[in-house]
Protein backbone atom coordinates (compact mmCIF):
# COMPACT_ATOMS: atom_id res chain seq x y z
CA UNK A 1 0.00 0.00 0.00
CA UNK A 2 1.58 3.25 -1.09
CA UNK A 3 1.10 6.71 0.33
CA UNK A 4 0.40 9.99 -1.45
CA UNK A 5 -1.93 8.32 -3.96
CA UNK A 6 -5.51 9.48 -4.50
CA UNK A 7 -7.21 9.05 -1.13
CA UNK A 8 -9.89 6.35 -1.14
CA UNK A 9 -13.13 6.64 0.83
CA UNK A 10 -15.57 3.77 1.31
CA UNK A 11 -19.15 4.70 2.22
CA UNK A 12 -21.56 2.00 3.38
CA UNK A 13 -25.24 2.70 4.06
CA UNK A 14 -28.28 0.62 3.18
CA UNK A 15 -29.94 3.87 2.11
CA UNK A 16 -28.86 4.72 -1.42
CA UNK A 17 -29.84 8.35 -0.78
CA UNK A 18 -27.13 8.76 1.87
CA UNK A 19 -24.43 7.42 -0.45
CA UNK A 20 -25.62 9.67 -3.31
CA UNK A 21 -25.62 12.76 -1.08
CA UNK A 22 -22.20 12.17 0.49
CA UNK A 23 -20.67 11.17 -2.85
CA UNK A 24 -21.98 14.36 -4.52
CA UNK A 25 -20.62 16.46 -1.66
CA UNK A 26 -17.17 14.83 -1.65
CA UNK A 27 -16.92 15.05 -5.45
CA UNK A 28 -17.63 18.75 -5.26
CA UNK A 29 -15.16 19.46 -2.49
CA UNK A 30 -12.38 16.91 -2.98
CA UNK A 31 -10.60 14.70 -5.48
CA UNK A 32 -11.03 11.53 -3.41
CA UNK A 33 -11.88 8.20 -5.00
CA UNK A 34 -15.29 7.34 -3.55
CA UNK A 35 -16.88 3.92 -3.45
CA UNK A 36 -20.37 3.41 -2.06
CA UNK A 37 -22.16 0.18 -1.12
CA UNK A 38 -25.67 -0.44 0.16
CA UNK A 39 -24.77 -4.05 0.98
CA UNK A 40 -22.19 -4.35 3.80
CA UNK A 41 -21.11 -7.80 2.58
CA UNK A 42 -20.20 -6.32 -0.79
CA UNK A 43 -18.25 -3.62 1.03
CA UNK A 44 -16.25 -6.33 2.84
CA UNK A 45 -15.43 -7.96 -0.50
CA UNK A 46 -14.21 -4.57 -1.72
CA UNK A 47 -12.02 -4.20 1.37
CA UNK A 48 -10.48 -7.61 0.64
CA UNK A 49 -9.13 -6.38 -2.69
CA UNK A 50 -8.79 -2.59 -2.59
CA UNK A 51 -6.91 -0.42 -0.08
CA UNK A 52 -8.98 2.39 1.42
CA UNK A 53 -8.04 5.24 3.71
CA UNK A 54 -11.33 5.63 5.55
CA UNK A 55 -14.51 3.59 5.95
CA UNK A 56 -17.69 5.54 6.77
CA UNK A 57 -20.59 3.27 7.65
CA UNK A 58 -24.16 3.34 8.92
CA UNK A 59 -24.96 1.25 11.99
CA UNK A 60 -28.34 -0.42 11.35
CA UNK A 61 -28.13 -2.45 8.16
CA UNK A 62 -29.50 -5.84 7.11
CA UNK A 63 -27.31 -8.93 7.58
CA UNK A 64 -24.36 -7.05 9.07
CA UNK A 65 -24.38 -4.01 11.31
CA UNK A 66 -21.86 -1.16 11.15
CA UNK A 67 -19.80 -2.42 14.06
CA UNK A 68 -19.49 -5.90 12.54
CA UNK A 69 -18.47 -4.32 9.25
CA UNK A 70 -15.84 -2.13 10.92
CA UNK A 71 -14.50 -5.14 12.83
CA UNK A 72 -13.94 -6.88 9.45
CA UNK A 73 -12.37 -3.68 8.11
CA UNK A 74 -10.00 -3.66 11.09
CA UNK A 75 -8.91 -7.24 10.33
CA UNK A 76 -8.48 -6.60 6.62
CA UNK A 77 -6.97 -3.10 6.69
CA UNK A 78 -6.00 -2.14 10.24
CA UNK A 79 -4.59 1.27 9.23
CA UNK A 80 -7.83 2.42 7.52
CA UNK A 81 -9.73 4.85 9.78
CA UNK A 82 -13.17 3.67 10.92
CA UNK A 83 -16.09 6.10 11.16
CA UNK A 84 -19.66 5.29 12.24
CA UNK A 85 -22.35 7.59 10.81
CA UNK A 86 -25.63 6.62 12.38
CA UNK A 87 -29.18 7.82 12.78
CA UNK A 88 -29.55 5.36 15.61
CA UNK A 89 -28.53 7.58 18.53
CA UNK A 90 -27.64 4.74 20.83
CA UNK A 91 -24.93 5.30 23.42
CA UNK A 92 -24.45 1.56 23.83
CA UNK A 93 -23.50 1.05 20.17
CA UNK A 94 -21.11 4.03 20.38
CA UNK A 95 -19.36 2.63 23.47
CA UNK A 96 -19.18 -0.83 21.90
CA UNK A 97 -17.72 0.65 18.70
CA UNK A 98 -15.10 2.69 20.53
CA UNK A 99 -14.03 -0.15 22.81
CA UNK A 100 -14.14 -3.08 20.44
CA UNK A 101 -13.01 -1.72 17.11
CA UNK A 102 -11.02 1.41 17.90
CA UNK A 103 -13.46 3.77 16.24
CA UNK A 104 -11.93 6.95 14.82
CA UNK A 105 -15.14 9.02 14.98
CA UNK A 106 -18.82 8.57 15.84
CA UNK A 107 -21.11 10.87 13.85
CA UNK A 108 -24.88 11.19 14.01
CA UNK A 109 -27.45 11.78 11.28
CA UNK A 110 -28.46 14.31 10.17
CA UNK A 111 -24.81 15.01 9.56
CA UNK A 112 -23.09 18.32 9.03
CA UNK A 113 -21.13 18.36 5.75
CA UNK A 114 -18.33 20.60 7.09
CA UNK A 115 -17.83 18.32 10.09
CA UNK A 116 -17.99 15.19 7.94
CA UNK A 117 -15.37 16.60 5.60
CA UNK A 118 -13.09 17.56 8.49
CA UNK A 119 -13.38 14.06 9.95
CA UNK A 120 -12.71 12.36 6.61
CA UNK A 121 -9.79 14.69 5.82
CA UNK A 122 -8.04 14.14 9.17
CA UNK A 123 -8.82 10.41 9.01
CA UNK A 124 -7.11 10.19 5.61
CA UNK A 125 -4.08 12.11 6.91
CA UNK A 126 -3.85 9.75 9.87
CA UNK A 127 -4.13 6.64 7.69
CA UNK A 128 -1.52 7.89 5.25
CA UNK A 129 0.84 8.80 8.12
CA UNK A 130 0.35 5.34 9.63
CA UNK A 131 1.07 3.70 6.27
CA UNK A 132 4.09 5.91 5.74
CA UNK A 133 5.30 5.01 9.22
CA UNK A 134 4.85 1.29 8.45
CA UNK A 135 6.87 1.72 5.25
CA UNK A 136 9.64 3.55 7.13
CA UNK A 137 9.72 0.83 9.78
CA UNK A 138 9.93 -1.80 7.05
CA UNK A 139 12.78 0.14 5.39
CA UNK A 140 14.57 0.44 8.74
CA UNK A 141 14.13 -3.30 9.32
CA UNK A 142 15.56 -3.96 5.89
CA UNK A 143 18.51 -1.59 6.49
CA UNK A 144 19.09 -3.19 9.86
CA UNK A 145 19.19 -6.68 8.43
CA UNK A 146 21.49 -5.45 5.63
CA UNK A 147 23.81 -3.95 8.24
CA UNK A 148 23.83 -7.17 10.21
CA UNK A 149 24.65 -9.03 7.03
CA UNK A 150 27.54 -6.63 6.25
CA UNK A 151 28.74 -6.88 9.84
CA UNK A 152 28.78 -10.67 9.79
CA UNK A 153 30.59 -10.65 6.43
CA UNK A 154 33.17 -8.19 7.84
CA UNK A 155 33.66 -10.37 10.89
CA UNK A 156 34.12 -13.42 8.70
CA UNK A 157 36.65 -11.51 6.55
CA UNK A 158 38.77 -10.44 9.51
CA UNK A 159 38.59 -13.54 11.64
CA UNK B 1 -91.76 4.47 49.56
CA UNK B 2 -88.17 4.27 50.70
CA UNK B 3 -87.94 0.68 49.46
CA UNK B 4 -89.29 1.77 46.06
CA UNK B 5 -86.78 4.66 45.82
CA UNK B 6 -83.68 2.65 46.65
CA UNK B 7 -83.46 0.53 43.49
CA UNK B 8 -84.02 3.69 41.35
CA UNK B 9 -81.09 5.44 43.08
CA UNK B 10 -79.03 2.35 42.81
CA UNK B 11 -79.71 2.18 39.07
CA UNK B 12 -78.66 5.82 38.74
CA UNK B 13 -75.56 5.07 40.71
CA UNK B 14 -74.87 2.10 38.45
CA UNK B 15 -75.26 4.25 35.37
CA UNK B 16 -72.92 6.83 36.82
CA UNK B 17 -70.37 4.17 37.73
CA UNK B 18 -70.67 2.63 34.29
CA UNK B 19 -70.10 6.01 32.66
CA UNK B 20 -67.10 6.57 34.92
CA UNK B 21 -65.75 3.14 34.03
CA UNK B 22 -66.18 3.81 30.34
CA UNK B 23 -64.46 7.18 30.70
CA UNK B 24 -61.59 5.56 32.62
CA UNK B 25 -61.36 2.88 29.94
CA UNK B 26 -61.17 5.50 27.22
CA UNK B 27 -58.44 7.32 29.15
CA UNK B 28 -56.53 4.06 29.58
CA UNK B 29 -56.79 3.34 25.85
CA UNK B 30 -55.62 6.87 25.09
CA UNK B 31 -52.72 6.60 27.57
CA UNK B 32 -51.71 3.23 26.11
CA UNK B 33 -51.85 4.70 22.63
CA UNK B 34 -49.51 7.54 23.58
CA UNK B 35 -47.22 5.09 25.33
CA UNK B 36 -46.98 2.83 22.28
CA UNK B 37 -46.20 5.89 20.19
CA UNK B 38 -43.51 6.86 22.70
CA UNK B 39 -41.91 3.45 22.24
CA UNK B 40 -41.79 4.01 18.48
CA UNK B 41 -40.25 7.46 18.75
CA UNK B 42 -36.60 6.42 18.62
CA UNK B 43 -37.31 4.36 15.48
CA UNK B 44 -39.24 7.23 13.94
CA UNK B 45 -36.42 9.67 14.72
CA UNK B 46 -33.95 7.33 13.04
CA UNK B 47 -36.13 6.93 9.98
CA UNK B 48 -36.60 10.69 9.64
CA UNK B 49 -32.97 11.63 10.36
CA UNK B 50 -31.65 9.72 7.36
CA UNK B 51 -33.70 11.55 4.70
CA UNK B 52 -33.26 14.87 6.55
CA UNK B 53 -29.48 14.33 6.54
CA UNK B 54 -29.62 13.78 2.78
CA UNK B 55 -31.84 16.79 2.11
CA UNK B 56 -29.64 19.13 4.19
CA UNK B 57 -26.48 17.89 2.52
CA UNK B 58 -28.04 18.06 -0.96
CA UNK B 59 -29.25 21.60 -0.37
CA UNK B 60 -25.72 22.72 0.48
CA UNK B 61 -24.22 20.86 -2.48
CA UNK B 62 -26.87 22.24 -4.85
CA UNK B 63 -26.21 25.82 -3.72
CA UNK B 64 -22.45 25.41 -4.18
CA UNK B 65 -22.95 23.62 -7.51
CA UNK B 66 -25.15 26.42 -8.85
CA UNK B 67 -22.51 28.98 -7.87
CA UNK B 68 -19.90 26.97 -9.78
CA UNK B 69 -22.25 26.56 -12.72
CA UNK B 70 -22.90 30.31 -12.85
CA UNK B 71 -19.14 30.89 -12.81
CA UNK B 72 -18.53 28.40 -15.67
CA UNK B 73 -21.35 29.84 -17.77
CA UNK B 74 -20.21 33.44 -17.13
CA UNK B 75 -16.64 32.62 -18.15
CA UNK B 76 -17.78 30.75 -21.25
CA UNK B 77 -20.00 33.67 -22.26
CA UNK B 78 -17.12 36.12 -21.85
CA UNK B 79 -14.84 33.94 -23.95
CA UNK B 80 -17.58 33.28 -26.47
CA UNK B 81 -17.03 29.51 -26.15
CA UNK B 82 -19.46 26.74 -25.27
CA UNK B 83 -19.69 25.90 -21.54
CA UNK B 84 -17.10 23.33 -20.37
CA UNK B 85 -17.95 19.65 -19.94
CA UNK B 86 -17.69 20.17 -16.18
CA UNK B 87 -20.83 22.39 -16.38
CA UNK B 88 -22.89 19.53 -17.79
CA UNK B 89 -21.52 17.25 -15.08
CA UNK B 90 -22.76 19.71 -12.44
CA UNK B 91 -26.22 19.81 -14.05
CA UNK B 92 -26.37 16.00 -13.90
CA UNK B 93 -25.28 15.98 -10.24
CA UNK B 94 -27.93 18.53 -9.28
CA UNK B 95 -30.56 16.58 -11.23
CA UNK B 96 -29.60 13.44 -9.28
CA UNK B 97 -29.81 15.27 -5.97
CA UNK B 98 -33.25 16.67 -6.82
CA UNK B 99 -34.44 13.08 -7.43
CA UNK B 100 -32.99 12.02 -4.06
CA UNK B 101 -34.70 14.96 -2.34
CA UNK B 102 -38.04 13.90 -3.79
CA UNK B 103 -37.64 10.37 -2.44
CA UNK B 104 -36.45 11.73 0.92
CA UNK B 105 -39.43 14.10 1.22
CA UNK B 106 -41.85 11.32 0.26
CA UNK B 107 -40.30 9.13 2.96
CA UNK B 108 -40.73 11.80 5.63
CA UNK B 109 -44.27 12.66 4.54
CA UNK B 110 -45.18 8.94 4.59
CA UNK B 111 -44.11 8.68 8.23
CA UNK B 112 -45.91 11.91 9.13
CA UNK B 113 -49.04 10.60 7.40
CA UNK B 114 -48.82 7.43 9.48
CA UNK B 115 -48.52 9.52 12.62
CA UNK B 116 -51.51 11.62 11.62
CA UNK B 117 -53.69 8.58 10.94
CA UNK B 118 -52.67 7.20 14.30
CA UNK B 119 -53.08 10.35 16.33
CA UNK B 120 -55.61 12.65 14.69
CA UNK B 121 -58.72 13.47 16.64
CA UNK B 122 -60.94 14.35 13.68
CA UNK B 123 -60.94 10.66 12.72
CA UNK B 124 -62.27 9.53 16.06
CA UNK B 125 -65.76 9.12 14.57
CA UNK B 126 -67.32 6.10 12.98
CA UNK B 127 -67.03 6.35 9.19
CA UNK B 128 -66.51 4.31 6.04
CA UNK B 129 -62.83 3.74 5.55
CA UNK B 130 -60.47 2.18 3.04
CA UNK B 131 -58.69 -0.22 5.41
CA UNK B 132 -55.85 -0.71 2.93
CA UNK B 133 -54.98 2.96 3.35
CA UNK B 134 -55.02 2.58 7.15
CA UNK B 135 -52.80 -0.53 6.86
CA UNK B 136 -50.33 1.22 4.54
CA UNK B 137 -50.10 4.24 6.87
CA UNK B 138 -49.64 2.04 9.93
CA UNK B 139 -46.94 0.01 8.17
CA UNK B 140 -44.98 3.25 7.71
CA UNK B 141 -44.95 3.64 11.50
CA UNK B 142 -44.30 0.02 12.46
CA UNK B 143 -41.58 -0.09 9.79
CA UNK B 144 -39.66 2.53 11.76
CA UNK B 145 -39.27 -0.08 14.47
CA UNK B 146 -37.96 -3.00 12.44
CA UNK B 147 -37.62 -1.98 8.78
CA UNK B 148 -34.03 -3.10 8.43
CA UNK B 149 -34.47 -6.55 9.85
CA UNK B 150 -38.02 -7.50 8.89
CA UNK B 151 -39.40 -7.64 5.37
CA UNK B 152 -43.09 -6.77 5.09
CA UNK B 153 -45.32 -8.15 2.35
CA UNK B 154 -48.90 -7.16 1.65
CA UNK B 155 -51.44 -9.41 -0.01
CA UNK B 156 -54.54 -7.25 -0.37
CA UNK B 157 -57.83 -8.75 -1.46
CA UNK B 158 -60.72 -6.87 -3.06
CA UNK B 159 -62.41 -5.48 0.05
CA UNK B 160 -65.17 -2.88 0.38
CA UNK B 161 -65.01 0.29 2.48
CA UNK B 162 -65.52 -0.68 6.11
CA UNK B 163 -67.53 1.31 8.65
CA UNK B 164 -65.15 1.67 11.59
CA UNK B 165 -63.18 4.01 13.85
CA UNK B 166 -60.04 4.42 11.71
CA UNK B 167 -57.92 5.74 14.53
CA UNK B 168 -58.76 2.76 16.73
CA UNK B 169 -58.21 0.34 13.84
CA UNK B 170 -54.82 1.93 13.31
CA UNK B 171 -54.02 1.16 16.93
CA UNK B 172 -55.13 -2.48 16.51
CA UNK B 173 -52.87 -2.83 13.47
CA UNK B 174 -49.93 -1.11 15.14
CA UNK B 175 -50.21 -3.34 18.22
CA UNK B 176 -50.31 -6.51 16.11
CA UNK B 177 -47.52 -5.36 13.77
CA UNK B 178 -45.20 -4.32 16.60
CA UNK B 179 -45.89 -7.63 18.39
CA UNK B 180 -45.16 -9.52 15.16
CA UNK B 181 -41.86 -7.64 14.78
CA UNK B 182 -40.90 -8.32 18.39
CA UNK B 183 -41.66 -12.04 17.94
CA UNK B 184 -38.99 -12.20 15.24
CA UNK B 185 -35.44 -12.57 16.51
CA UNK B 186 -33.00 -11.26 13.93
CA UNK B 187 -34.32 -11.17 10.39
CA UNK B 188 -37.74 -12.35 9.33
CA UNK B 189 -40.93 -11.65 7.45
CA UNK B 190 -44.38 -10.26 8.18
CA UNK B 191 -47.28 -10.74 5.77
CA UNK B 192 -50.45 -8.64 5.96
CA UNK B 193 -53.44 -10.12 4.12
CA UNK B 194 -56.94 -8.79 3.63
CA UNK B 195 -59.96 -10.76 2.45
CA UNK B 196 -63.60 -10.01 1.76
CA UNK B 197 -65.77 -12.55 3.63
CA UNK B 198 -69.43 -11.87 2.83
CA UNK B 199 -70.31 -8.83 4.94
CA UNK B 200 -67.06 -9.05 6.88
CA UNK B 201 -63.47 -8.11 6.20
CA UNK B 202 -60.64 -10.24 7.51
CA UNK B 203 -57.17 -8.83 8.18
CA UNK B 204 -54.48 -11.41 8.89
CA UNK B 205 -51.03 -10.53 10.17
CA UNK B 206 -48.50 -13.37 10.00
CA UNK B 207 -44.96 -13.46 11.28
CA UNK B 208 -42.33 -16.18 11.08
CA UNK B 209 -41.15 -15.50 14.62
CA UNK B 210 -40.83 -17.64 17.70
CA UNK B 211 -44.55 -18.44 18.10
CA UNK B 212 -46.66 -18.41 21.28
CA UNK B 213 -45.98 -21.07 23.89
CA UNK B 214 -49.06 -23.35 24.35
CA UNK B 215 -49.28 -22.56 28.09
CA UNK B 216 -49.57 -18.81 27.32
CA UNK B 217 -52.25 -19.05 24.65
CA UNK B 218 -55.30 -18.97 26.90
CA UNK B 219 -54.14 -15.79 28.65
CA UNK B 220 -52.73 -13.59 25.90
CA UNK B 221 -55.80 -11.32 25.72
CA UNK B 222 -56.00 -10.93 29.51
CA UNK B 223 -55.09 -7.45 30.78
CA UNK B 224 -51.70 -7.43 32.48
CA UNK B 225 -50.45 -10.64 30.90
CA UNK B 226 -47.11 -10.32 29.13
CA UNK B 227 -44.13 -12.50 28.31
CA UNK B 228 -42.02 -9.54 27.26
CA UNK B 229 -39.23 -8.16 29.46
CA UNK B 230 -39.96 -5.31 31.88
CA UNK B 231 -39.91 -2.02 30.00
CA UNK B 232 -40.96 -3.64 26.70
CA UNK B 233 -44.35 -5.20 27.44
CA UNK B 234 -47.18 -3.78 29.49
CA UNK B 235 -49.66 -6.60 29.10
CA UNK B 236 -52.19 -4.09 27.78
CA UNK B 237 -51.61 -4.25 24.02
CA UNK B 238 -53.62 -7.35 23.19
CA UNK B 239 -56.26 -6.62 25.86
CA UNK B 240 -56.90 -3.20 24.27
CA UNK B 241 -56.72 -4.72 20.79
CA UNK B 242 -59.37 -7.28 21.73
CA UNK B 243 -61.56 -4.60 23.27
CA UNK B 244 -61.38 -2.40 20.15
CA UNK B 245 -62.12 -5.31 17.81
CA UNK B 246 -64.74 -7.18 19.83
CA UNK B 247 -66.45 -4.56 22.01
CA UNK B 248 -66.14 -1.44 19.85
CA UNK B 249 -66.44 -2.93 16.37
CA UNK B 250 -68.46 -6.07 17.20
CA UNK B 251 -65.79 -8.07 15.40
CA UNK B 252 -63.71 -11.13 16.13
CA UNK B 253 -60.07 -11.72 16.90
CA UNK B 254 -58.15 -14.98 17.03
CA UNK B 255 -54.78 -16.48 16.26
CA UNK B 256 -52.94 -19.58 15.11
CA UNK B 257 -49.44 -20.21 16.35
CA UNK B 258 -46.70 -22.78 16.07
CA UNK B 259 -43.70 -22.57 18.37
CA UNK B 260 -40.59 -21.87 16.31
CA UNK B 261 -42.56 -21.29 13.09
CA UNK B 262 -44.64 -18.16 13.72
CA UNK B 263 -48.02 -16.70 14.53
CA UNK B 264 -50.94 -15.37 12.53
CA UNK B 265 -53.50 -13.04 14.09
CA UNK B 266 -56.87 -12.78 12.36
CA UNK B 267 -59.10 -9.77 12.87
CA UNK B 268 -62.63 -9.86 11.41
CA UNK B 269 -64.71 -6.69 11.25
CA UNK B 270 -68.28 -6.34 9.94
CA UNK B 271 -68.46 -4.11 6.87
CA UNK B 272 -71.45 -2.26 8.40
CA UNK B 273 -71.03 -1.35 12.05
CA UNK B 274 -74.00 -2.78 14.02
CA UNK B 275 -74.30 0.31 16.26
CA UNK B 276 -74.05 3.96 15.38
CA UNK B 277 -72.79 5.69 18.54
CA UNK B 278 -69.35 5.50 20.04
CA UNK B 279 -69.31 2.91 22.84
Amino acid sequence: MTTNTQPAVLIVDDEEMVITSIRAFLRLETDYAIDGFTDPEEAVRRLETHPVDVVVTDYLMPRMNGIQLLARAKELQPEAARVLLTGHADKQSAIQAINEIGLYQYLEKPWDNAQLLLVIRTAIERTQLLRSLSEKIAQLDMAHSNLKDVQSRLLRAFL
Amino acid sequence: MNEAREPAMSAEEMLRLRAELEAANRKLTEAYKLMSLGRLVSGIVHEINTPIGSILSNNEVTTRSLEKLAQFLGEAQQRGTPPPAKALEIVETVRGLAAVDKIACERISGIIRGLKTYARVDEADLRKVDLHEVIRDTLKLSGCEYRRRVAVETDFGDIPLVECYPQLMSQVLLNLLVNAGQAIEGEGKIVVRTRNEDGWVRISISDNGRGIQPEHRARIFAPGFTTKPVGIGTGLGLAITREIVVDTHKGEIGFESEVGAGTTFHVRIPVEHPGSGRP
